[in-house]
């Protein structure tokens, strides 16, 4: 969860903690996302003054931050604040299953386009680019048209959201690895490449699908280290790779998707077997009706 | 003094041979009497003709007992005629021959004053041998076998020629019979009426059981007064206008089926009696009145007499389907321009979509075509369409109104239907409607044009046409199911229909249920023309309840507040614009807004902006968001720099503090000499 940063208050003993000294101010505040949430409530304020003049600027601050850390400040905003933090994001994984985990449990499957659909009722400008994408994962770039169970569309929209950034080099990597270039040399993703690349047409070198297991690990590890955004632990990484001799990209997105460990780690879904029990909406749901 | 029964022996027309011939032609043959008798001369070998004598003198009286001498003739094969020289006296202007069995006209010599040949029922096939009897008047030749109207050219003062009952191919060799006043050919095959038209005295012509197809031909026959073609094949006919004195025409027993067909007899102003029994036109529910109608001088229909009251009738009755034509024309002039325009909308709302144009290139033709100018259109034939609805509502009906049809758009108020067609039509819900047009409106139907223009009027449709219950859309781009969230602001849906046609949200599986949802305020008895049951209800409550207690209890105060209070901003622009700024407005808004908010609140947050004012709304925060950052930027700039001071002061502070000990220790440490310093110090402060 995100730290919060206290203005004006004591300077307790932890503020004076060694590793709190040795990061910068902004870096700390850079790492934690403060400014974020912090020029997004005054931004609100803005934007509604006359409504929140009502009742106070106090209680408006008092809410927000609430709701930030509840996860529900990201209802029905735009995409930019959604995708801004890893937190936003999580709350939005989070919110989005608590809404439509009843599509799921009725068992209907739905195409791509209709999940998109229901992403854009809690999101007006949500891109349908980041759809298409995890809707790859799950149908391993193959017949996009196809019906796809909500658990499943799920937990690859997860991977493909909160690790956006990581998968675009990731796409990279493994578009050089399969090319045959040396893997240690620097890799800059841009923003168009990576996984809008199509794949290289089956040559020599590619006989056999996809890469080697080790090298890619190799690869990935060296990624986690050098890069700040946020990336899957390390170690559950590693753990997904020594499974397996070769590997595809889509295979290894397939991989992440299901690992039990990042999604608890992750901790914005519950686990797979747990993912349409909800009893406190049930409650509410029974109510309704 | 002739003797009675003698005296009938050539017809009425024995009687008014002097004057002017008064016929009634009459079909029947004529009493059988005889006064002549045959005889062959058997000594004459030559001659190959027979005569049945014994028939005749069976049959025949001959008072006169006269014998009539054939002797031989220069032409073989003709029997030549003789008659005593009393009879001569007696009859000298006629001749019967009638039941003769003559194959072939005799010779009839001495006989130059006749006047009144009769050759009725007998089996000549040529009219041969009368060339000298220049004086005939009358010629009858009825039941023969006659295939060839010949040998009548010095007949010149004949004026009845009856040639019916034969078997006569064309009518032709009349060129010198321009006395003829009776011309009687009935029963024969003739196909075409011509080589008449020189018969300027011909008062009555008989046609009847005929082969006539057609009538035409009529012209130059100046005094017919009577014509008569029953019994034939007529389809139509032609030129009895150009007939000045025909007074009676007999039509029975043909195959006129339509009035057109016939037309030319309204322009006869001297028709004033005419038959139609027989054809398939007088079956027909329009017969009467439409012959009436256009025959005001008729007297006499089908032999009985019109009367004031039918004319009446039928005058009534043809005002009224003239009406009903010129509506009806009117109605198929609409449209065919409504087709036209539509095609047009359609075609601009694919260009639109991008997708690819598919036009035939005479089709693309005809639509680009039509010209900006409604009148135009199709012709002088059409009044420029009423853009003003005072006049409309004058002549409001039941039946199809186009209002307002231009190149780009239509609408059109159907009774209880409004359809719109184009995104320009989505303008005249501005116009000036009248309060029991608008109130019948129950369907609104919207056709080719983006939901998202259809939103921004959906306020002006809720109070133009207040009793709209069924919405309809097709080719309007409905893609996703947010979208549905904005038929929340209208008053009450009670149908919906969205045609599959350019509109993807029917694919998804779940829309039906989500407008079930968002849209339970309504009570929606159909979507897509099937019942809403209360399963359906229930399943969309499950399916999206959640939903709908996310948006309202989770959403922090002031989102709930500050989302609401843009649904109410966006659904008074309208009347905003309309109404202007009033002092009392404020009070009006808060009213109504309380109202608005009194569907079911859970989900009045689930609302819908268009792409368009959402990008405009985020192009607008983007100022206020640069401010807040370097607002932000300010105060942290602030708060470092007061940290870092205090952590200077952190660091500091242990030594500052030990100094000030210091100092202070020092200070006191001669006692005398500090109170002294003390005490210097409280007398300097005064």
């Amino acid at each position: 969860e995100a730290g919060v940063l206290e203005l004006g208050s004591y300077p307790g003993p932890r503020m004076l903690s060694p590793e709190r000294l040795a990061l910068p101010d902004y870096e700390y505040l850079a790492q934690r996302h403060v400014l974020t949430y912090m020029e997004d409530a005054v931004c609100q304020l803005l934007e509604n003054k006359e409504d929140i003049s009502q009742y106070g600027v106090a209680r408006f601050f008092t809410e927000y931050f609430n709701s930030v850390c509840q996860g529900t400040h990201i209802l029905f905003r735009e995409f930019s604040f959604i995708q801004a933090t890893p937190h936003n994001r999580a709350s939005f994984l989070r919110a989005f299953w608590k809404c439509f985990r009843t599509v799921g449990k009725n068992g209907d499957l739905l195409t791509m386009r209709e999940y998109h659909c229901l992403l854009q009722l809690l999101c007006p400008d949500f891109p349908l680019e980041l759809t298409q994408k995890a809707a790859r994962i799950v149908l391993m770039d193959d017949a996009m048209d196809c019906l796809m169970s909500f658990s499943d569309f799920l937990f690859a929209f997860q991977i493909q959201f909160y690790y956006s950034e990581f998968l675009e080099s990731v796409a990279a990597i493994y578009q050089d690895l399969l090319a045959g270039k040396n893997p240690n040399t620097v890799i800059v993703p841009t923003s168009s490449s990576g996984q809008h690349r199509q794949r290289p047409p089956l040559g020599e070198a590619s006989l056999l699908e996809g890469v080697e297991a080790s090298l890619f690990s190799q690869c990935l590890e060296n990624l986690c280290d050098r890069h700040k955004y946020s990336c899957p632990p390390p170690a559950l990484v590693k753990e997904v790779l020594s499974n397996v001799q070769r590997l595809t990209f889509y295979g290894f997105l397939v991989a992440l998707s299901k690992h039990h460990g990042i999604n608890q780690a992750l901790g914005a879904l519950p686990d797979k077997g747990d993912l349409m029990h909800d009893p406190a909406m049930d409650e509410e749901l029974e109510r309704l009706l | 003094m002739i003797p009675g029964k003698y005296r009938s022996v050539s017809g009425r027309a024995a009687n008014n041979v002097n004057c002017g011939l008064h016929l009634v032609i009459q079909t029947s043959s004529l009493p059988e009497k005889s006064k002549v008798e045959f005889k062959l001369n058997k000594e004459t070998p030559s001659f190959s003709g027979r005569l049945l004598q014994h028939d005749l003198e069976r049959n025949y009286s001959s008072r006169q007992g006269d014998h009539i001498h054939l002797a031989s003739s220069s032409m073989p094969s003709f029997p030549i005629l003789q008659r005593s020289s009393e009879e001569k006296i007696l009859y000298s202007d006629r001749l019967t021959l009638e039941r003769q069995k003559l194959t072939v006209c005799p010779i009839i010599d001495g006989e130059e004053h006749l006047r009144l040949l009769n050759f009725q029922h007998n089996f000549i096939t040529r009219i041969q041998n009368i060339s000298n009897l220049q004086r005939l008047i009358f010629l009858d030749l009825y039941d023969n076998q006659i295939e060839e109207i010949s040998g009548l050219s010095t007949l010149r003062s004949l004026r009845v020629l009856l040639l019916g009952k034969n078997r006569i191919k064309r009518i032709s060799n009349l060129e010198n019979l321009k006395s003829l006043d009776v011309l009687d050919l009935h029963g024969n095959q003739i196909t075409k009426i011509e080589n008449v038209s020189h018969l300027c005295d011909l008062r009555v012509l008989n046609l009847a059981r005929n082969l006539l197809s057609h009538v035409d031909n009529l012209s130059g026959l100046d005094s017919l007064t009577e014509l008569n073609l029953r019994h034939n094949q007529i389809t139509f006919v032609r030129d009895v206008d150009n007939l000045p004195c025909l007074q009676r025409l007999f039509l029975s027993f043909n195959n006129i089926s339509t009035f057109e067909s016939v037309c030319c007899l309204a322009d006869s102003s001297s028709l004033s009696d005419i038959t139609f029994d027989g054809n398939p036109i007088a079956q027909e529910s329009w017969y009467k009145h439409t012959i009436l109608q256009n025959m005001m001088q008729l007297r006499q229909l089908d032999m009985k007499r019109v009367t004031e009251e039918e004319r009446r009738i039928a005058s009534v009755v043809a005002k009224k389907e003239e009406e009903k034509k010129r509506e009806s024309h009117k109605q198929s002039l609409l449209k065919e321009k409504k087709r036209l325009t539509i095609n047009n909308v359609a075609r601009k709302w694919d260009l639109q979509q991008n997708r690819i144009p598919n036009i035939a290139p005479n089709q693309d033709r005809k639509v680009s075509d039509s010209p900006q100018d409604p009148s135009q259109l199709h012709g002088s034939t059409v009044s420029a369409f009423p853009e003003e609805t005072g006049s409309l509502d004058s002549g409001l009906n039941n039946t199809l109104q186009g209002l307002s049809v231009t190149d780009t758009h239509l609408v059109e108020v159907d009774g209880d239907t409004l359809s719109l067609y184009g995104s320009g039509a989505l303008e005249s819900l501005d116009r000036n409607w009248s309060v029991q047009t608008a109130g019948m409106v129950t369907t609104v139907s919207f056709t080719f044009i983006e939901f998202d223009e259809i939103v921004q009027v959906l306020p002006k449709l809720k109070i133009k046409f207040p009793n709209s219950l069924h919405l309809k859309f097709k080719e309007t781009n409905l893609v996703m199911l947010q979208q549905f969230n904005a038929l929340a602001q209208l008053r009450r849906v009670d149908q919906l229909t969205i045609d599959p046609q350019g509109n993807p949200v029917v694919n998804f599986t779940l829309w039906k249920y989500y407008v079930l949802f968002r849209l339970s305020h309504f009570s929606m008895q159909k979507i897509n023309g099937t019942e809403v049951t209360q399963n359906d209800m229930i399943m969309a409550e499950r399916l999206f309840g959640i939903l709908a207690h996310v948006a309202s209890s989770e959403l922090p105060q002031y989102r709930l507040i500050s989302i609401l209070g843009d649904v109410r901003k966006k659904q008074f622009r309208y009347l905003l614009e309309t109404k202007g700024k009033k002092p009392g407005l404020v009070n009006e808004e808060n009213s109504d807004s309380k109202r608005l908010v009194g569907e079911n609140t859970n989900r009045a947050t689930l609302n819908y902006t268009t792409r368009d004012f959402y990008n405009e709304r985020l192009e607008e925060i983007k100022e206020k968001k640069k401010f807040c950052k370097m607002y932000m930027e300010d105060l942290v700039k602030e708060a470092t720099e007061i940290n870092m001071k205090n952590e200077a002061l952190q660091k500091l502070w242990p030594q500052m503090f030990i100094e000030l000990v210091r100092d202070a220790v020092i200070e006191i440490r001669n006692k005398n000499s500090y109170m002294k310093l003390c005490l210097q110090q409280i007398t300097d402060q005064k």
